[in-house]
């Protein structure tokens, strides 16, 4: 321990600690840009920069570590006028203009410049913004980049690099020329982008969102001759409501359900509905390869993050994938099938919008293998975007049903939308198909949390089946490695973002705190008050096999619900 | 008259076999303790720019423990107006690796690299025939000199970043990452090439080193006044009537005779306004100011530095405004692009002066001093800290002449 005082204040202090850690200690919020909790220390924007007594530079509260005796004046007027003066330098090249400015920014709501602005109290702005003449690049299907409004905080550098191990950002040229690119500047969707969009939650600037495909998708909705049907993912419902209120952890399922209704959605369908299904197809699948001596371990292949990292670094183990379809486009195939048949509408005219909390989910409609399931892909941002703009004032909305056929289904479906879920969703049925018996206690707390890495072996009758659980794409390269140097699994559930679905690249951007528990405490609460709690019970299920697929793994399955994948280059 | 004091400076040589390594078998016999305290006792400063007493960082890189420790020879000789690292480099360069030699040997090292600037081909050419004669010699790796010495050199070329001379930034490039600098601490004598301690030392200082443990220069050490010991390397440019590279002993010679003796004086027909004393990071002093002797702490009294040893005199004749736009230009483009504060300063002061220059338009005082100010208590290395000194102290002394209001260090 050891003694400081900030500003005025004495403080008792573990060593080790950072300034800016232990201001927060005091209750003393210093303005912070290139920092990101999680990430490295970057020691860039030097915004959090405080006055040390008896040292003549200021030193950044984040990079630099609190020493005993240390007298620190964190608001001092020098400090203040300093900020001010750097945040004018600043924003001077987040070039803010006719095109671009606040208004059309996909960050107008949220914007964490115009916070810090607020909390350093800027009163005037004397510099023309700086133009750089950089193109938007739209070479993604899930990702732009609008370079333009770039400030080079590199916080995308260090999410893509740190968390999710990929690096496909980079720093390149020096001076006033520095810009955050691609390498050799070709895009992202050129690149090894997973299109899992973790870099869109770090970016403060809005120079990094989704394609937006609201427009065409709200468009379509005026068109009488299309029938637009529409699913939503399970961690929408647990976030969607974040934009309106400004808090996180609340379930709006109702509420969902009532707004794409009034939006002119001709049916609302859950895409939990072909979680269920999921279970099925790949709890067979596993099942299957288990009793013929198949390749093992069986992986996920909801998450189309995960899928293109595979395919890019670890293409020799594309057999152990999954060939179950996502969820997504398990929907996308039965509407324009099973539905359009039972409905007796032409799937011509049924045009299938996803709402997502993932960008990854607009490359994977666009897939060749798979292309035509899905027609347009929304994020759960994106979705906020339309009710607001349709003048829905979501949360004094009653709750409305999801329509049936594709729109009722099991807790177990719920839970996909957190690390963890599709294995204990896999495991619930799995044991009750192998064992016969009806399971005592079906919460596997073995692999809830929100821990990178969790591994369990669990017992189904004879079976010990060791599975393994991985989120966020820096952990999957971790189990990779592991399984190349030869640690045995059984099954293997990957998601590509951090906490899964639900911190998915399009979930909102949110200022709360503890954002992703609160998120995980409302899906595992919508799992514990439903009834129905296992995929292989829901009846909706039972009737979609006996009426039209059969049984799960059967021909007419493998052609609508399963997929190939390709390797491709680093 | 004033002379020179030659030590560093001599005749050109190459050849392994006429050099005798004194000091390095001097301190192969006295061993690592007491050859740090011989540099110690001599009060050697960092000759880079940044003065940080030599015997000092080999003590403390000494007492750190380290899976390997490195000595690396900045040889990024980039501060503009300076070239006393090429002329060792290309005509002194036995000396030089005597010096990493040494330097490696005190603070037990057994790897060394030198760091050469990417456009110093002539230095780099010479330095990797010393290396290769070296190793055919059995003067480097095992058993140097019959001792239990040993020490491999890579020679590694810059890539042209005036960044990469600070030594952060330096240690990064070497480890083939972008060159920017790195948060301090750890400190490289903690954590530095490859997370491992490591010293880093200016090739004049290392030379200076070699100097201290020679039994033939014994005097060395005592040369110079109290906190200035020994000599210094002068790269003396501008309006001169004889610019080149001169060797003086510390406080013995006045900034006046240097310029007026030593380097012959103003060209003809024209009249001294000023010099930079250190290269282009460091403060101006004015032609009246000039009859004081040459010390790190008389320059420290004048609020400036004798920085790299770059003095450079400049006449009337040349337009103030130009001056600061070339060195505004410079810092605007050599800045690494991470610390917001250097990379948009500079930036937009270069655009103030331009503008000033176009337009003639009056420079909003404080304005320039608000970006002056932030860049410099706010940059994150020395680069950008010192970026404005000189264009500081230009407005500072001449802001009337130049109808510039305010300072930019207020």
């Amino acid at each position: 321990m050891l003694k400081a005082v900030i500003d005025g204040i004495e403080m008792e202090l573990k060593e080790k600690m950072s300034i800016l850690d232990a201001a927060k200690k005091a209750k003393i919020n210093i303005p912070t840009l290139c920092y990101e909790e999680g990430l490295s220390i970057y020691g860039g924007c030097r915004l959090c920069v405080v006055e040390i007594e008896g040292e003549e530079l200021f030193k950044p509260a984040c990079a630099t570590d609190i020493q005993a005796g240390m007298e620190i004046k964190t608001h001092s007027k020098k400090v203040r006028n300093l900020r001010k003066n750097l945040f004018e330098l600043i924003i001077a090249t987040h070039n803010i203009d006719c095109q671009l400015n606040c208004l059309t920014c996909s960050r107008a709501n949220n914007c964490e410049l115009k916070n810090i602005a607020e909390d350093i109290g800027v009163s005037k702005m004397r510099l023309d913004p700086i133009k750089r003449g950089e193109g938007i690049d739209n070479s993604s299907y899930s990702i732009i980049r609008e370079p333009e409004k770039c400030i080079s905080c590199n916080r995308c550098i260090r999410k893509c690099e740190e968390v999710q191990g990929i690096g496909i950002f980079t720093t390149a040229n020096r001076g006033p020329e520095t810009v955050v690119t691609t390498f050799k500047n070709r895009g992202m969707g050129n690149v090894e982008c997973t299109n899992c969009g973790q870099c869109i939650l770090s970016c403060p600037t809005g120079a990094l969102h989704e394609l937006y495909q609201k427009d065409i998708v709200l468009d379509i909705l005026s068109d009488q001759t299309k029938h637009v049907v529409v699913q939503t993912a399970p961690a929408v419902r647990v976030a969607i409501s974040e934009p309106f209120s400004n808090q996180a952890g609340d379930i709006s399922t109702g509420q969902l359900v009532t707004a794409l209704k009034r939006l002119g959605f001709d049916a609302v369908f859950d895409t939990n509905f072909t979680a269920d299904l999921t279970i099925m197809e790949e709890g067979t699948e596993l099942i299957e390869r288990i009793n013929s001596g198949g390749k093992l371990p069986l992986f996920t292949s909801c998450s189309p993050g995960w899928i293109k990292f595979i395919e890019h670094f670890y293409p020799e183990y594309l057999d152990n994938l999954s060939s179950a379809k996502s969820p997504q486009q398990m929907f996308g195939a039965l509407a324009k099938t099973y539905y359009a048949e039972e409905a007796g509408i032409d799937p011509e005219d049924i045009v299938v919008v996803s709402v997502m909390p993932c960008t990854a989910k607009k490359f994977e409609a666009k897939r060749d293998e798979m292309a035509g399931d899905v027609d347009y892909v929304l994020t759960t941002r994106e979705l906020a975007s339309m009710i607001k703009s349709a003048g829905i004032d979501f949360l004094n909305l009653e709750d409305s049903e999801y329509d049936e056929l594709l729109g009722v289904s099991s807790g177990a479906a719920d839970i996909f939308g957190t690390t963890g879920g599709v294995m204990e969703a896999a495991l619930r049925t799995a044991t009750e198909l192998i064992t016969g018996q009806e399971l005592e206690n079906i919460d596997f707390d073995i692999v809830r949390g929100l821990e990178g890495i969790k591994k369990a072996e669990v017992e189904i009758g004879e079976l010990k089946l060791k599975a393994a659980v991985a989120h966020g794409l820096g952990n999957a390269r971790r189990v990779m490695e592991m399984i190349k140097e030869g640690e045995e699994f059984d099954f293997v559930e990957f998601m590509a973002c951090p906490g899964g679905c639900m911190g998915g690249g399009g979930q909102p951007i949110s200022c709360a705190d503890n954002v992703l528990e609160k998120r995980q405490q409302a899906i595992y609460k919508i799992d514990k008050e439903k009834k129905l709690r296992k995929s292989h019970e829901n009846p909706y299920i039972k009737k979609l096999y006996d009426n039209y697929l059969e049984k799960p793994g059967s021909e007419k399955a493998h052609r609508l619900l399963h997929t190939k994948y390709k390797a491709r280059k680093i | 008259m004033v002379s020179e004091k030659l030590y560093l400076k001599g005749d050109k040589l190459l050849n392994i076999l006429d050099y005798d390594f004194k000091s390095i078998k001097n301190a192969l016999r006295m061993g690592r303790k007491e050859t740090i305290q011989k540099i110690k006792d001599s009060e050697l400063k960092g000759r880079g720019g940044a003065a940080f007493p030599t015997g000092l960082k080999w003590q403390l890189a000494s007492e750190v423990e380290g899976e390997e420790k490195f000595l690396v020879c900045n040889a990024d000789e980039g501060e503009p107006g300076t070239f006393k690292d090429r002329y060792l480099l290309e005509e002194r360069p036995l000396k030089v690796l005597e010096g990493i030699m040494l330097a490696a040997f005190a603070i037990g090292a057994d790897k060394a690299y030198i760091y050469i600037r990417g456009e110093y081909t002539r230095a780099i050419e010479v330095f990797t025939e010393i290396i290769a004669a070296a190793r055919k010699n059995k003067i480097l790796d095992s058993k140097i000199f019959d001792s239990n010495f040993k020490l491999e050199i890579k020679l590694v070329r810059g890539a042209g970043a005036y960044v990469c001379g600070d030594e952060t930034s330096l240690l990064n490039s070497i480890e083939g990452k972008r060159g920017r600098s790195r948060i301090k601490p750890p400190y490289p004598i903690q954590e530095g090439l490859f997370s491992q301690p490591t010293v880093v030392n200016n090739v004049e200082s290392l030379c200076c080193a070699a100097e201290v443990l020679n039994p033939d220069s014994e005097e060395f050490a005592n040369l110079g006044i109290e906190g200035s010991r020994g000599t210094k390397l002068l790269c003396l440019s501008g309006d001169l009537n004889k610019p080149g590279l001169y060797e003086v002993e510390f406080g013995k010679i006045t900034l006046q005779e240097i310029i007026y003796d030593l380097a012959g004086g103003i060209k003809a027909g024209e009249n001294l306004k000023f010099v930079i004393p250190g290269g282009i990071s460091t403060a101006l002093i004015t032609a009246k100011d000039l009859d004081f002797p040459y010390s790190y702490q008389a320059f420290e009294k004048r609020g400036s530095s004798l920085g790299s040893g770059a003095v450079i005199a400049v006449s009337k004749k040349h337009d103030l405004l130009d001056l600061m736009l070339n060195v505004s230009r410079f810092y605007m483009d050599e800045t690494c692009g991470t610390c917001f504060p250097c990379r948009e300063g500079n930036r937009q002061i270069n655009k103030i002066l331009k503008e000033f220059k176009n337009s003639g338009q009056k420079i909003d005082a404080e304005l320039i001093s608000d970006i002056g100010n932030t860049i410099r208590l706010a940059a994150r290395c020395g680069l950008g800290q010192s970026s404005l000194n000189f264009i500081s102290s230009v407005i500072e002394n001449y802001g009337q002449e130049l109808k510039i209001g305010g300072k930019i260090y207020a």
